[in-house]
């Protein structure tokens, strides 16, 4: 396929010098969320640029009265259509920011919940595992190790307080368990560090380091996602 | 089309910066001062009759003002990406064109230009377009050994929305496999 | 969205509720009887045959208590037709092989006859039809008339999976009926997909691909990519369907309207 024609851009624009268009610093962060969605965990919060979006909408803000002031209260929009235009334009772009930053937070607040409900405990492990993620964005706040923003951290305590409370009230069934149907009742497992006695319908059973065991799936469900045993096919 | 919907936000902007095909080339019909940032000129004025590509979400909005009557921003004309050109190139084989070279959301990119402009034949193309790239997608995705040789090409050329649909049938095809033993998990 | 899976119901899934299906076994070992959440098992009594759920029927092959009798359909015999229709008989071409008749429904042979259904009765005495997938399709006796031609039970990937799995020693030929059942599923697989090109029809309503006899594990794998691309037709051909209707309310509103759009319309359900 072929090219599209590219059109020149003006010569007068320095490059250097060129203010970013109204709203293209939100894109940047929905690019981020895009790219978020595809991850498995939560890559460091944009504080940076979620701050100079919400500066973006304070100077339009400013500009909207800036352009307004001298019709004191009795703007007449068929009057000037230019100003209205100018004005029409400040509010678009603010109405696009607060689109792209509400988007942003959303994708991730609903990541956190997912991680929540996979018993992935975020402050804990607050260090993301991988290096050279969002290349060329600066950094939260320096020295801080949290990927997650103060607000965020929060909310991900609440819900997995929620969570808890809601899964307490049910002691028969794990409700962050497994969604994979069982093929069999029963099942293999290898142990592979010592946990001690469990007890069970059947009885108590020993899990001592490296013995093998044919035990019922329901039994094990947890112990096996917490790495004591290992499920053999 | 959510409030929330990353794709959506995303066909909105431009996603590339500057000349691309997926803005809206904008004429303004009247002089506005101040709005010079959208050439790139901050602090100086928009001429009347002044050619700028604007991003969907506020192109749009602004030629809005011109369907209703009231008074002419701007007027709106074809993007790039679904040029007359690109249309008979879809015509001749759809498969061989590279949507994603064109707008990384081309459907839905044209989804919105079709509520703009009324263009039943444009329809009518992209229909069939979709269709023939749908079932060679499909016959991709249900390949266990994966793409090979010219399927590659025409898989990288996917736009957002056969990507999806890529991934659904492939997804689905590998959990069947999987259960029926045929193939490994992970 | 804390909820992992994708839309619609996963293979495994799918196989889980396929274990529901009655099977009948033979007996080798005497098993009292239990009363399960699904419905009681009558008590085992070798060498008597019991219809089992097929959950339970493998876990009884598996404990080598238990001989499955495979249903008549996964028989080398009785695929090898179905495929014969399904690849080579003209009525057949874009259509699926026709599913087991409903009971009461008269055969294909006797078209044009009334369906004569009998009803049963709950405990408490109310009359109600069973349909699938309360009907046991997977049974050895499973009640058809000789002169129905075999056919494939809404269950049938998942079952003949599991019981060529399980128990193939109590299948003819399970390499034959492996071979069989992986051709039968490339070729419906494919006619489901070559439907693709009458779709935009089933977005703008009223034509379509008819999925009758298409079994739960096809309707699983296919379901996600077929909703997407009928979706994504709907909405590339949004602003046509509308002036569509913009057009239609117009007559309409004129008295140009006379009922006979819909029946026009009625004739792309072919296919």
């Amino acid at each position: 396929m072929e090219n599209p024609p590219s059109r020149v851009p003006p010569s007068h624009i320095d490059p250097d010098r060129v203010a970013t268009m109204y709203g293209e610093l939100g894109n940047k962060l929905v690019q981020h969320a895009k790219r978020t969605q595809a991850l498995a965990h939560l890559p460091p919060y944009q504080t940076e640029i979620v701050r100079a979006v919400t500066r973006e909408v304070r100077d339009l803000d400013r500009d909207v009265t800036r352009l307004l002031d001298p019709f004191e209260g009795s703007f007449n929009p068929s009057a000037d259509p230019a100003t209205a235009c100018a004005l029409l334009v400040d509010h678009l772009c603010m109405r696009r920011n607060k689109r792209c930053l509400m988007a942003y937070h959303r994708v991730r607040t609903e990541k956190l919940e997912e991680l929540c409900w996979t018993g992935v405990d975020v402050l804990e492990q607050q260090q993301p595992s991988e290096g050279g993620e969002d290349r060329g964005v600066p950094q939260a706040g320096g020295g801080q190790h949290s990927s997650l923003s103060p607000e965020e951290e929060e909310y991900f305590r609440q819900y997995g307080d929620m969570l808890a409370a809601y899964k307490g009230q049910w002691t028969d069934i794990d409700l962050t368990g497994t969604l994979e149907p069982p093929k069999d009742l029963f099942i293999d497992v290898r142990v592979l560090k010592d946990a001690g006695e469990i007890q069970t319908e059947y009885g108590v059973i020993n899990l001592t380091k490296n013995s093998q065991l044919y035990v019922r799936q329901g039994d094990v469900e947890r112990l096996i996602a917490q790495g004591f045993l290992e499920r053999l096919s | 089309m959510s409030y929330y919907d990353i794709d959506s936000i995303l066909t909105d902007a431009q996603v590339k910066l500057d000349p691309s095909p997926e803005k809206l080339p904008c004429t303004f019909e009247l002089e506005v001062p101040g709005l010079g940032i959208l050439e790139g000129n901050p602090g100086e004025d928009i001429k009347a009759g002044t050619r700028i590509d604007l991003p969907l979400w506020l192109g749009e909005m602004l030629s809005i003002g011109a369907r209703l009557g009231t008074s002419r921003l701007v007027t709106l004309d074809m993007p790039d990406a679904l040029a007359e050109r690109v249309m008979n190139a879809l015509k001749a084989d759809p498969r061989t064109v590279d949507l994603r070279a064109l707008a990384p959301h081309f459907y839905t990119l044209s989804e919105r230009i079709l509520e703009i402009f009324e263009e039943e034949e444009m329809v009518d193309v992209l229909i069939d377009t979709f269709k023939k790239r749908a079932a060679e997608i499909s016959d991709h995705a249900h390949n266990p050994r994966g793409a090979v040789g010219e399927g590659v090409d025409f898989l990288r050329g996917l736009d957002e929305t056969e990507r999806q649909l890529f991934r659904a049938a492939h997804d689905r095809a590998k959990e069947v496999r999987i259960w029926a033993g045929e193939a490994k998990k992970k | 969205m804390a909820f992992p899976l994708p839309r619609g119901i996963t293979a495994s899934e799918i196989a889980f509720l396929a274990e529901m299906e009655t099977v009948t076994i033979v007996p080798r070992q005497r098993l009292e009887g239990l009363e399960l959440l699904g419905g009681p098992v009558e008590p085992l009594i070798p060498p008597r045959r019991a219809a089992l759920p097929l959950w339970l029927a493998l876990l009884l092959k598996r404990q080598r208590r238990a001989n499955i009798m495979p249903p008549p359909w996964l028989h080398p015999d009785s695929l090898s037709l179905i495929l014969e229709v399904e690849s080579q008989h003209q009525d057949y071409k874009s259509a699926f092989s026709p599913p087991p008749p409903l009971p009461g429904q008269p055969s294909i042979r006797d078209q044009g006859l009334e369906p004569t259904a009998r009803p049963q009765y709950t405990l408490d005495g109310n009359r109600y039809y069973a349909a699938p997938p309360f009907l046991p399709q997977n049974t050895a006796q499973t009640v058809v008339s000789s002169r129905d031609p075999p056919a494939l039970p809404y269950h049938w990937v998942e079952v003949g999976n599991m019981l060529l799995d399980v128990a193939s020693d109590d299948l003819v030929d399970p390499d034959q009926i492996r071979r069989l059942l992986k051709d039968l599923r490339e070729v419906r697989m494919a006619k489901m997909r070559s439907g693709i090109d009458v779709l935009d029809d089933a977005a703008i309503g009223g034509g379509g691909v008819a999925l009758t006899g298409v079994g739960s594990m096809e309707l699983g794998e296919e379901r996600g990519f077929l909703a997407g691309v009928v979706d994504g037709l709907r909405k590339i051909g949004a602003s046509k369907e509308q002036a569509r209707r913009e057009q239609l309310a117009e007559q309409r509103a004129n008295g140009g309207y006379d009922g006979t759009q819909d029946e026009e319309e009625e004739d792309y359900m072919e296919f």
